[in-house]
C-alpha cells in the first residue's frame, strides 16, 4: 500500500478554518449514524472529500452517574455502575466492587476471584465480537457483523445462564458475586468457545486478508508513539503503536497473575494494525476463559459476608481501583467520607481521551468516507466519556 | 516510594504522602506548585501517563480538592495529586500543554463544578449539559433531586405506605388520640 | 496486490448451506435462563410486607400498597409490594435482601400491552401468567445480604447457672450489641406487637450509630422500665420481627436492655425530658408495680404530684417478687424504680389501701386515682387435698425467695403449671437444691410460657412431665404428700380449635413430693373496692374505657388487673395511657 501515513499535527495546533470562504463545508456526522459507536456526533468540516477540522460532541447519553452516585447507599449503586459502559458493563461493576472491597477491608474469597476474571475475559471477548461487526461494516462488510453479532449473543447467553442478565449482569457484586456456576454451565462455556473460535477463523480469513479491507485500513488513522503519553492512550490503541501495556499484567489484579499469558504489541499502528491486533486478543481471550474454566475451584464461598446494606458505612479515603478492559484503561476513583453513600466517584474512561482530543486530531486530512472507520478503529463507547 | 515522597516534600513542600497499596500512593500540594510537580513527575520521575483528572466538592470546608492522577508505567506505580482550591473564587492553572487531553478535562470541570482553567482551550464550550442553565450540576448543592421533582411530573398512581404507619392506623389508631 | 487478497474471503461461502445461527418467533419458543431474572413473582402468604424491597430499591421502583384481603395483624403489616416496571431495573437486589424469601423473578420475559398503565402490579395478588414459576431468579445457596442470624448472647452455662441466682445473661458488649443492631432492617413491623407500641427501630439505630442517649430518650418515651423491660419482656416484637421471617429475629429486648446498661443513672437527666412547671394536682396509684410506677413517671413528667402506695416493703411489684433475681436481679430494677423516684414521686410502703387508706380516703384527698394492684392471689389446685400444707402458692414461694426467706421445700418438689411463673419457681427450686418435676395437662408446644425458658429449665435439670390431669393429693404419713394424676392423651375435638387432654381410662400415676408448688394462675384482690365507691367490677375486673378509666370519672385501672395480656409491657403501656386520660381530666393536653 502506497497511501501515506496521515500528517502528524502538533496537538496544541488548530487551524480554525475561515467557513465564510466558501471553501468549506460543515457536516455533522451523528449522533445517529451508522458509523458512529453509539450516541454521539462528529462536527466536520470538509474541503471537498477530506476532513481539514472536527469537534467531538458528547452528551446525548448523558445520565448523570456520577450525581446520581452520591445520593444512593453504597449498595444500591452497584445495579447503576453496570449502566455506564452498555457493552462492557462488567468493568464498572469490577472496578466499583474492587474499590468498596479496598476501603472497607474486605477479602474477597478465592473462587470469586475466579468467576470475576471469568465474569470480565467473556465480556471482553463479546465486546471485541460487537467492536469487530462495527469496525467491518465501517468498511461495507455488513455481513462480517451479523456473524460476529450473533456470536455475541452465544456469548449473552453463557451470561444469561451465569447471571440471570443478558445486557447488565449485575453479577459482581461487593464481597464477591451472586451466585456460583450452575450446573453444566463450564461445558457450555467450552462450547461456545469453540464454535467462537471457528467462527473467527472465518472471519480472520474474509476480514484481514481482504483487498478492500487492506486498501482502506492500511494506513489509516496512524497514531504516532509519542501521542501514547501525551494523550493518555491505552489499551489495544497504544499497543498497536508498540507499548507493551496491559494492566492485566501491570496491575496483576484478579487470578490474572495465575494465568498464562503475553500482551500482544503491534508496531504499525494504523487502523489494520489496530484490527489485527484486536483479533489476536481475541484469540487470547478464548484461550483465556479455557484456562480459567481448568482453574476455577469447585468448592468454596463465592462471596465474603458484608454488612447489612441498609446502613452499610465505609471508612472514610479514596482509591483509584483499574482494570484492563478492551479499550484501555478504565477506572474507578472512589471517594468516602465515612458515611453511607459514596463522596464523590469519577469514572475513568479509555474513550475519554480516545473518542476526543485523539480522533479530533486523528482525522484532520482523512476522506470523509473513512471517518467512520477510523472512529470504529478506535473503539470507542460514548457513555463512559459522559457518564 | 520514601525517596520520591521525600523529593515532593523537599523540591515542592509536598505533603500527606500515603500509601493507598503498593501500587497507589497520594499526596497534596499547594495550587500554585501543582503544575511544576506534575511536570516534574512527568518528565523526571516517569509518571507520563496523565489517568484522569476530576474535583470533590469538600462543601463544608468551602474548597473544591483536585484530584490529578499520575501513572508510572516503568514501576506499575501511580500516584493521585492532590490540590485544594477556594471553593467561592474557583480558578485553577490550566495543564492543557502538559497532556494532550488535559483540556477536555479541565473543561468538564468547568461545566460540572465551575472551575474555571484560564487559557485552556474551548474551556467555556458546553461539554455534556448543552442547553443546561442551572447551577454547576456536580456541586453539592446542587440538589438534583429537587430539581427533578421541580422540573418533570410524577407519573399519576404511585403512592407507598409506611408499615409501621399504617399498622398503627389499622391496628391502634387511638393511640395519639 | 496480493491475489489472495482477494479469493480468501469467497472461501466462506462453504458456510452458505449451513443450518443457519437465527431462530424463528414464534414458531421456535426461547424460553429465559432458569436463572434468568424476569417478572416478580411473589408468595403473598410468606411475604410479612415489610417493605425491605422496597429499602433497597435504588429506582423508587417498588411501593408498599394495601392488598384486599390483607389486613394487618401480628408480624404482617398486611401491605405488599407492587413493581412499578416504568422504573424496574431487574437488578434483584429486592430478591436478594427479602427476609422472608417470599420475592423472586419468573423467567419470563415477554409481556406486551398498549395500555403503559398495566405494567404495574402487586406479584402474587393481582393474577400473571408466570405466577407460581418454577423457573427464574432467586437467591443463591449460601448468598444472603442480610444476617439471619442473632448475634450470641453471652450466658453462664445451665450446670454454673443453677448453682447460684447471679444473672444468667450477662449482656451485649459495645461490638456485639452494634454488630445485632446491624440486622434489623428498620421497617417498624414490631412496632404494633408491643403493647407500648415503643419506637423499636429508633432506638435500634440509636445502638447502630453509637449514641445512647438518643436510645435512652427514646425508651422512656414509651416506657420507664428500660432495665427490667431489657431483661424479662415478653417480646411480643421479637416474635414480629421481620428478620424473624427468614432466620433469627433481632435480639431487641437485649439491645433495649444494651442502651439502659450502657447509661449510668446519673447521666439519665442529661438525654431525659422533666415535668416543665408543677400543676398543683394530685394524684394517688395504688400499687407500686410497672404499670402504677409507669403511670407515676408519666403522671409527674406532666408536673402532677404522685403518691404511690404499696402494702409491700420495696417497689416494683411482681417484677420484684415474682420475678427471681437470676433473671431480673435488684440492682437492675431499683435503677429503674430510682429514676422515676427521682422525679418526685412518693411511694409509701406497707400502705394497704382498703385497710389503711381506704380508697374512699384516696378520691377525697387526691385529684385522680389509678388502681393498678394486679393479680396478688394464686388459684388452687382446685382437687381432693389441695389445703394440705405441702402444697404451696408458687407466687408465695417465689415472693419468699425474694426476701431472702428459708423456703423449706424438701428434697423432691412438683411444680404444677405451663406459665412463666411456673418456670420461675422450678427454677428457683433448682437453685436450693431440689429436684424438681414439672407437671403440666397439655403439651411442651402447649405451654404458655416463653419456650426460653422452658427449654432453660429443662436444661438446669428440671423433669417435664406433660399430658397430666391433677386427681387429688393425699397425705403421705411422712411429712410429704402424694401427687395423684391421670396421663391424658390429646384430643381434637373439634378442627381447628386446639386440642384437649383427655384422661386415658386407668393410667393413674402417683408421686410422693415434698412439696407441690401450684402456679396455674392468679387472680385479683379487690376487696378494697367497696360498694360506696362506686367503681363497677364485672367478672372480677373493674370495667374501664379504652383509656383505663372506670365508672367513676376520677378513678382509672389497668396492668394485670384489667388487661388480657397480663405481662409487664401491658401494664407499663396501660400506665401510660392512663396517665395521658388523667393528665386531661386535670386540664391538661395528654401528652
Amino acid at each position: 500500500m502506497s497511501r501515506p501515513k496521515t500528517p502528524y499535527v502538533a496537538p496544541e495546533e488548530r487551524a480554525v478554518p475561515d467557513l465564510d470562504s466558501g471553501k468549506y463545508l460543515v457536516m455533522w456526522q451523528g449522533p445517529n449514524h451508522p458509523g458512529i459507536t453509539g450516541n454521539m456526533s462528529l462536527r466536520l468540516v470538509i474541503e471537498g472529500d477530506s476532513v481539514v477540522d472536527c469537534e467531538t460532541h458528547v452528551g446525548y447519553l448523558h445520565r448523570g452517574f456520577e450525581k446520581l452516585m452520591e445520593r444512593r447507599l453504597w449498595m444500591q449503586n452497584f445495579p447503576l455502575v453496570c449502566r455506564i459502559a452498555v457493552p462492557e458493563p462488567d468493568f464498572n461493576e469490577y472496578c466499583y466492587a474492587a474499590a468498596l472491597e479496598e476501603l472497607a477491608g474486605i477479602e474477597v474469597p478465592d473462587k470469586a476471584v475466579w468467576l470475576r476474571t471469568l465474569s470480565l475475559e467473556m465480556i471482553r471477548l463479546a465486546s471485541f465480537l460487537m467492536w469487530i461487526g462495527g469496525q467491518a461494516g465501517a468498511f461495507g462488510h455488513g455481513t462480517i457483523a451479523q456473524w460476529s453479532v450473533t456470536m455475541r449473543d452465544y456469548v449473552l447467553d453463557l451470561f444469561e445462564e451465569l447471571s440471570g442478565g443478558r445486557i447488565y449482569h449485575m453479577y459482581i457484586i461487593p464481597g464477591g458475586v451472586r451466585a456460583d456456576v450452575p450446573p453444566g454451565f463450564l461445558r457450555h462455556v467450552l462450547e461456545t468457545m469453540t464454535v467462537v473460535e471457528q467462527n473467527l477463523k472465518d472471519i480472520e480469513l474474509v476480514m484481514f486478508h481482504n483487498a478492500v479491507m487492506k486498501m482502506r485500513a492500511v494506513g489509516l488513522g496512524y497514531i504516532p508513539p509519542d501521542w501514547v503519553d501525551r494523550y493518555g492512550i491505552t489499551g489495544p490503541n497504544a499497543r498497536a503503536a508498540g507499548f507493551k501495556r496491559d494492566l492485566r499484567k501491570d496491575r496483576g489484579y484478579l487470578a490474572y497473575p495465575r494465568l498464562s499469558f503475553e500482551p500482544v504489541v503491534g508496531a504499525e499502528s494504523d487502523a489494520f494494525e489496530r484490527a489485527r491486533l484486536r483479533l489476536a486478543e481475541m484469540f487470547q481471550g478464548i484461550d483465556l476463559i479455557r484456562q480459567i474454566v481448568d482453574f476455577l475451584p469447585s468448592e468454596g464461598p463465592f462471596r465474603e459476608r458484608l454488612p447489612n446494606p441498609l446502613h452499610w458505612k465505609i471508612p472514610a479515603g479514596e482509591t483509584y481501583v483499574a482494570a484492563e478492559c478492551t479499550r484501555g484503561e478504565y477506572g474507578f476513583y472512589v471517594v468516602s467520607d465515612g458515611g453511607d453513600k459514596p463522596r464523590r466517584v469519577a469514572v475513568r474512561g479509555p474513550s475519554y481521551t480516545h473518542a476526543v482530543s485523539v480522533m479530533e486530531r486523528l482525522v484532520r486530512g482523512v476522506n470523509i468516507a473513512d471517518v467512520a472507520g477510523l472512529m470504529v478503529s478506535l473503539h470507542t463507547y460514548p457513555p463512559e466519556i459522559e457518564r | 516510594m520514601r525517596e520520591l515522597a521525600d523529593m515532593l516534600s523537599g523540591r515542592y513542600g509536598a505533603r500527606e504522602w500515603h500509601d493507598q497499596r503498593k501500587d497507589l500512593s497520594s499526596v497534596t500540594v499547594d495550587a500554585s506548585k501543582l503544575r511544576d510537580v506534575l511536570t516534574w513527575l512527568r518528565d523526571e520521575a516517569g509518571y507520563a501517563h496523565l489517568a484522569f483528572a476530576t474535583a470533590v466538592d469538600e462543601i463544608e470546608r468551602k474548597v473544591f480538592r483536585l484530584t490529578y492522577t499520575v501513572h508510572n508505567y516503568g514501576t506499575a506505580h501511580g500516584i493521585l495529586v492532590h490540590c485544594e482550591i477556594d471553593r467561592d473564587r474557583p480558578v485553577m492553572e490550566s495543564i492543557h500543554r502538559l497532556w494532550g487531553q488535559a483540556w477536555t478535562y479541565q473543561r468538564e470541570m468547568r461545566e460540572w463544578y465551575g472551575i474555571d482553567f484560564p487559557g485552556s482551550p474551548r474551556v467555556d464550550e458546553e461539554f455534556v449539559l448543552e442547553g443546561w442553565e442551572g447551577p454547576p450540576m456536580m456541586r453539592r448543592d446542587f440538589d438534583s433531586l429537587a430539581y427533578s421533582d421541580a422540573t418533570y411530573a410524577e407519573r399519576p398512581g404511585r403512592e407507598t405506605r409506611d408499615p409501621a404507619a399504617y399498622m398503627k392506623e389499622k391496628l391502634y389508631p387511638e393511640a395519639d388520640a | 496486490m496480493d491475489i489472495k487478497d482477494i479469493i480468501a474471503p469467497f472461501a466462506v461461502w462453504k458456510r452458505a448451506f449451513e443450518k443457519p445461527f437465527t431462530v424463528r418467533k414464534p414458531i421456535d419458543e426461547r424460553p429465559g435462563a432458569p436463572r434468568y431474572r424476569g417478572f416478580h413473582i411473589n408468595d403473598a402468604d410468606t411475604c410479612v410486607g415489610c417493605g425491605t424491597c422496597e429499602s433497597i430499591c435504588m429506582n423508587k421502583a417498588i411501593d408498599l400498597v394495601p392488598v384486599e384481603g390483607r389486613s394487618p395483624s401480628g408480624g404482617d403489616s398486611g401491605l405488599r409490594p407492587r413493581v412499578d416496571y416504568g422504573r424496574c431495573c431487574w437488578c434483584a437486589l429486592c430478591v436478594d435482601i427479602c427476609p422472608s424469601g417470599s420475592l423472586g423473578m419468573s423467567n419470563e420475559y415477554l409481556w406486551i400491552d398498549s395500555d403503559p398503565e398495566v405494567f404495574r402490579y402487586v406479584p402474587g395478588v393481582d393474577p400473571k401468567p408466570w405466577d407460581g414459576a418454577e423457573l427464574g431468579y432467586r437467591r443463591a445457596e449460601g448468598y444472603r445480604l442480610l444476617d439471619m442470624e442473632r448475634v450470641p448472647m453471652p450466658e453462664l452455662s445451665h450446670a454454673e447457672g443453677v448453682k447460684s441466682f447471679l444473672e444468667l445473661v450477662k449482656g451485649y458488649s459495645r461490638e456485639q450489641a452494634e454488630r445485632e443492631a446491624d440486622r434489623c432492617v428498620a421497617c417498624g413491623v414490631c412496632v404494633a406487637s408491643c403493647p407500648a407500641h415503643m419506637d423499636i427501630p429508633g432506638y435500634i439505630n440509636a445502638v447502630r450509630g453509637g449514641d445512647l442517649e438518643t436510645g435512652l430518650r427514646l425508651l422512656y418515651e414509651t416506657n420507664p422500665f428500660p432495665e427490667a423491660c431489657g431483661r424479662i419482656c415478653t417480646r411480643a416484637c421479637e416474635s414480629a420481627c421481620a428478620i424473624g421471617s427468614g432466620g433469627d429475629p433481632v435480639a431487641i429486648r437485649w439491645l433495649k436492655r444494651y442502651i439502659a446498661d450502657q447509661v449510668e443513672l446519673a447521666d439519665y437527666g442529661k438525654s431525659l425530658p422533666r415535668a416543665e412547671s408543677a400543676t398543683g394536682r394530685k394524684v394517688a396509684v395504688v400499687g407500686a408495680g410497672p404499670g402504677g410506677l409507669s403511670a407515676a413517671y408519666y403522671l409527674a413528667l406532666l408536673g402532677h404530684k404522685v403518691t404511690v402506695f404499696e402494702k409491700d416493703e420495696a417497689p416494683g411489684g411482681m417484677l420484684r417478687y415474682g420475678i427471681p433475681e437470676y433473671r431480673l436481679p435488684y440492682p437492675a430494677l431499683d435503677k429503674d424504680v430510682d429514676y422515676i423516684r427521682s422525679l418526685g414521686v412518693e411511694i409509701r410502703h406497707g400502705a394497704t389501701v382498703g385497710k389503711d387508706p381506704a380508697l374512699a380516703k384516696l378520691r377525697e384527698d387526691f385529684d385522680a386515682v389509678y388502681l393498678s394492684t394486679g393479680l396478688p392471689s394464686a388459684y388452687r389446685l382446685d382437687v381432693p387435698g389441695d389445703e394440705h400444707p405441702r402444697v404451696l402458692d408458687g407466687v408465695a414461694v417465689l415472693a419468699a425467695a425474694t426476701r431472702g426467706e428459708e423456703l423449706g421445700l424438701g428434697r423432691r418438689v412438683a411444680v404444677v403449671g405451663g406459665g412463666n411463673v411456673a418456670m420461675d419457681a422450678a427454677r428457683t427450686a433448682l437453685r436450693r437444691g431440689c429436684e424438681v418435676d414439672i407437671v403440666y395437662r397439655r403439651r411442651q408446644v402447649d405451654m404458655p410460657a416463653d419456650p426460653e425458658e422452658i427449654r432453660e429449665a429443662k436444661a438446669e435439670g428440671a423433669r417435664l412431665i406433660e399430658r397430666a390431669i391433677p386427681l387429688r393429693v393425699e397425705d403421705s404419713g411422712d411429712g410429704g404428700a402424694r401427687f395423684v394424676w391421670n396421663e391424658a392423651e390429646m384430643v381434637q375435638k373439634e378442627p381447628g380449635k386446639r386440642p384437649v387432654p383427655e384422661p386415658i381410662p386407668g393410667a393413674v400415676v402417683t408421686e410422693r413430693y415434698d412439696s407441690i408448688i401450684a402456679a396455674i394462675g392468679q387472680g385479683p384482690e379487690l376487696s378494697y373496692i367497696t360498694e360506696a365507691d362506686g367503681v363497677e367490677v364485672r367478672r372480677m375486673k373493674p370495667v374501664t374505657d379504652r383509656t383505663g378509666r372506670t365508672s367513676v370519672p376520677t378513678v382509672f385501672a389497668g396492668g394485670d388487673l384489667v388487661n388480657e395480656k397480663k405481662d409487664a409491657i401491658s401494664a407499663i403501656a396501660d400506665g401510660h395511657r392512663a396517665a395521658r386520660a388523667i393528665d386531661r381530666i386535670l386540664g391538661g393536653r395528654g401528652d
